[in-house]
């Protein structure tokens, strides 16, 4: 039980750190969080509401990501898009992510 | 009002003004998109029952607030050692001071054995009360320093590990040095400023702990207060330059100057208060006249209280001539040789 916990904590820990790359990576194209989360969920990754919300304002406020409340469907609902400061962050993730793969993937060999 | 509104105004509830309206639409239209989806893919109505998985799923509302929110701290890790050191400094002084108070109390107390448990509980009361009061004056200080110092990660930006170098362990600022003096200086200021009353002889008058009148005799004379405006603003300056060397970490020439000036005025202002009129303004005859002690007993509690005085001030004089041959030794001597430091 306390190893099952353990092993799920680690696992969350390794997630929490791709996620934004992935969350930057998805937002080329406008999205409100629920589509996001749906959008992540499809392609496999699946991230706790609870972690994305805050994440995307944090990601706003760091000027990575701007943002629009629009009507749709009778409803307000704000929209996330990646900002040109996003951008660079992200092409700059991507190289460090690709270090990073091609190194564990040596150790792990 | 439906489940999703009360809950959206219960999250409302744990977050700050800034921002809060914004932030609960988000979840109110996040909760909406979630009811919607589940409501498709299960072909069920949106009812309670509905509502009630969807908000179990989302979390309760302190949590959600609480991931909207930095971590807050009152005290935070990096001054917590410096605030346990205090506290472990501080609580044994009062239990010290609860303990020969109590002894003072029972020294005076009848030999009714009643009486005697009368007075150790009423110290037992006494010590919590003043623990916990220096226990809160110490949160509150160290609160302030909490908001007051640059944050960790302002310092961890600025700070090069090569300027170890330039500090050698001399210059380095112990963090609890500047805190006591903060906490002791502001006490003292306090109470010499506002309460100098409960610097004096507090007795019953019967012996009797629940008949007898409590007196109390203040102790301190006019030519005291004559000396305060003088001791306030050395005081001023002793919790600007602890402030100054715990927001910097470190002895600057300027800040040890500004020491030795401090530490000057201090020797020459207790050399004035113990050359100059008697500080104790309680006399032998006062004490006599409201009290049951004998005449010789009275003159010798008063001759002893202004030898304390005397030698108090004597001793700040010593210490205060210490303190400023340690930190001309530092100015003017020999600079030690540079060492790295490792913590």
């Amino acid at each position: 039980m306390a190893n099952n916990e353990l092993y799920l904590n680690i696992i969350l820990e390794l997630r929490r750190g791709v996620i934004v790359l992935a969350v930057l990576s998805q937002l080329d194209r406008e999205q409100y969080g629920y589509s996001l989360l749906k959008l992540l969920s499809d392609q496999g990754l699946v991230v706790d509401q609870g972690t994305l919300y805050p994440l995307l304002r944090r990601l706003e406020s760091q000027g990575l990501l701007e943002s629009s409340w629009r009507i749709e469907e009778a409803r307000p609902r704000r929209y996330y898009v990646i900002s040109p400061q996003g951008r660079q962050t992200l092409s700059k993730l991507k190289e460090e992510w690709e270090s990073i793969v091609v190194v564990v993937a040596k150790m792990l060999k | 009002m439906n489940l999703i509104d009360i809950y959206i105004a219960e999250v409302g509830k744990h977050l700050p003004a800034k921002h809060k309206n914004d932030l609960l639409d988000e979840i109110h239209s996040a909760l909406q998109d979630m009811l919607e989806d589940r409501s498709q893919q299960s072909g069920r109505q949106i009812d309670d029952d509905l509502m009630i998985e969807v908000l179990q799923e989302y979390g309760s509302p302190e949590k959600v607030a609480a991931s909207y929110l930095p971590e807050r701290y009152l005290i935070g890790p990096r001054l917590f050692p410096a605030f346990l050191k205090i506290v472990q400094i501080v609580i044994p002084i009062v239990a010290v001071l609860a303990v020969i108070g109590l002894g003072l109390s029972l020294s005076r107390t009848s030999l009714n054995p009643y009486a005697w448990i009368e007075t150790v509980i009423q110290a037992f009361a006494e010590f919590f009360s003043a623990a916990a009061t220096s226990l809160g004056f110490i949160v509150l200080i160290f609160a302030i320093l909490e908001w007051v110092m640059p944050t960790l990660k302002e310092k961890t930006w600025a700070w090069d590990p090569r300027s170890l170098r330039k500090i050698s362990p001399p210059d380095r600022v112990a963090m609890s040095g500047p805190i006591t003096a903060i906490i002791f200086t502001l006490a003292a200021a306090v109470i010499f400023n506002f309460y100098p009353q409960v610097i004096g002889i507090g007795y019953i008058s019967s012996g009797d702990i629940t008949s007898g009148k409590w007196i109390a005799l203040p102790l301190l004379s006019e030519a005291f207060f004559r000396y305060l405006p003088m001791l306030n603003l050395l005081w001023v300056l002793q919790i600007i330059l602890s402030i100054i060397l715990l927001r910097r970490g470190q002895w600057q020439p300027w800040t040890r100057w500004t020491a030795l000036v401090v530490n000057a005025l201090g020797i020459g202002l207790a050399y004035a208060m113990l050359t100059g009129p008697a500080l104790v303004g309680l006399t032998a005859g006062e004490l006599s006249a409201v009290s049951p002690l004998q005449p010789n007993t009275a003159d010798f509690l008063v001759r002893l209280m202004n030898q304390g005085v005397r030698l108090a001030l004597i001793i700040a004089i010593v210490s205060g001539i210490i303190d400023m041959v340690k930190i001309s030794i530092r100015l003017f001597g020999k600079k030690p040789p540079l060492v790295f430091i490792r913590e």
